[in-house]
């Protein structure tokens, strides 16, 4: 596209008419071949300027961010959460230190505290790993749409139940799915 | 029109560019990434995701764009200068 110098207002002198501005070779110093590559300081593009975060600081946060780390987040906290859960449902349960060769019997003390210790082990383990499916299958799905909302936690909780479900096979499968969906969407629509 | 007077130009010009298209691109990329709900001031995962690629995206268009208004500028610049050969030599 070439263009003519506009011309002046009307009764007033006219300029002489300069050499027409050829728009192309304009364009390919802007955006094509002939562009200069600039050091850009994105500091001072938008109105207020703010410090730039040094690589350290990026790289933490990045980290912090990550679906690995979420996960694994999650599996300790549920590794927490599901021993003490483990050992005080052992406290109010009558059948802790019960022996099938004398049902008469008192368990001592140092029986009950084994069991105790052997069943808050194993709900910490289940709860550790549920915790981090769920996290890593929330994470990656968010990661996916892009989009923040209550779909996530419904869609990885169908997953996760689903996954856990679907050893005792498939029905199984499929009440896992909706039981531990409708019970992620009501965590998140308390939590929100 | 020479190069030089061309590159002094796209100097020039680059800057207020550059500011316009990264207001526009901020503008655009929050309308289409953020959703006015602001329960959290963090930005969250999914919205950072949607951010990086809408970042790329815009990038990618403003450099075709570009490209493409080029060669149309170009071939514009070739019919005006074979008419105005034309009515040269008529």
């Amino acid at each position: 596209m070439a263009a003519a110098p506009p011309s002046s207002a009307p009764g007033g002198p006219e300029p002489p008419p300069g050499p027409p501005l050829q728009y192309s070779m304009l364009l390919q110093h802007l955006v094509g071949e002939q562009r200069r590559p600039r050091a850009w300081d994105p500091a001072t593009f938008g109105g207020i300027p703010i410090p730039p975060k040094s690589e350290e600081q990026k790289m933490v946060e990045r980290v912090m961010e990550s679906c690995p780390f979420k996960a694994a987040l999650a599996c300790v906290g549920g590794f927490v959460l599901g021993g003490a859960f483990g050992v005080f449902t052992a406290g109010i349960d009558t059948n802790v230190g019960f022996d099938p060769k004398d049902p008469y019997r008192t368990p001592t003390a140092k029986e009950v505290l084994q069991d105790m210790g052997q069943r808050g082990i194993s709900y910490a383990k289940n709860f550790a790993i549920v915790g981090a499916m769920f996290s890593c299958t929330e994470c990656v799905v968010e990661s996916y749409r892009g989009k923040s909302d209550w779909k996530n936690s419904v869609i990885s909780g169908c997953i996760t139940g689903g996954a856990i479900g679907f050893r005792a096979g498939l029905k199984a499968g499929v009440i896992g799915c909706g039981g531990f969906a409708a019970f992620s969407a009501a965590i998140d629509y308390y939590l929100r | 029109m020479d190069p030089l007077r061309a590159q002094q130009l796209a100097a020039e010009l680059e800057v207020d560019m550059m500011a316009d298209m990264y207001n526009r691109m901020t503008q655009a990329c929050h309308r289409k990434c953020v959703p006015p709900h602001y329960k959290d001031a963090e930005l969250s995962k999914g919205e950072s995701v949607c951010l990086d690629r809408c970042v790329a995206k815009y990038l990618e268009v403003h450099e075709r764009m570009g490209k493409k208004l080029t060669e149309l500028s170009l071939q514009d610049e070739e019919l005006l200068r074979r008419m105005q050969q034309g009515t040269g030599t008529a």
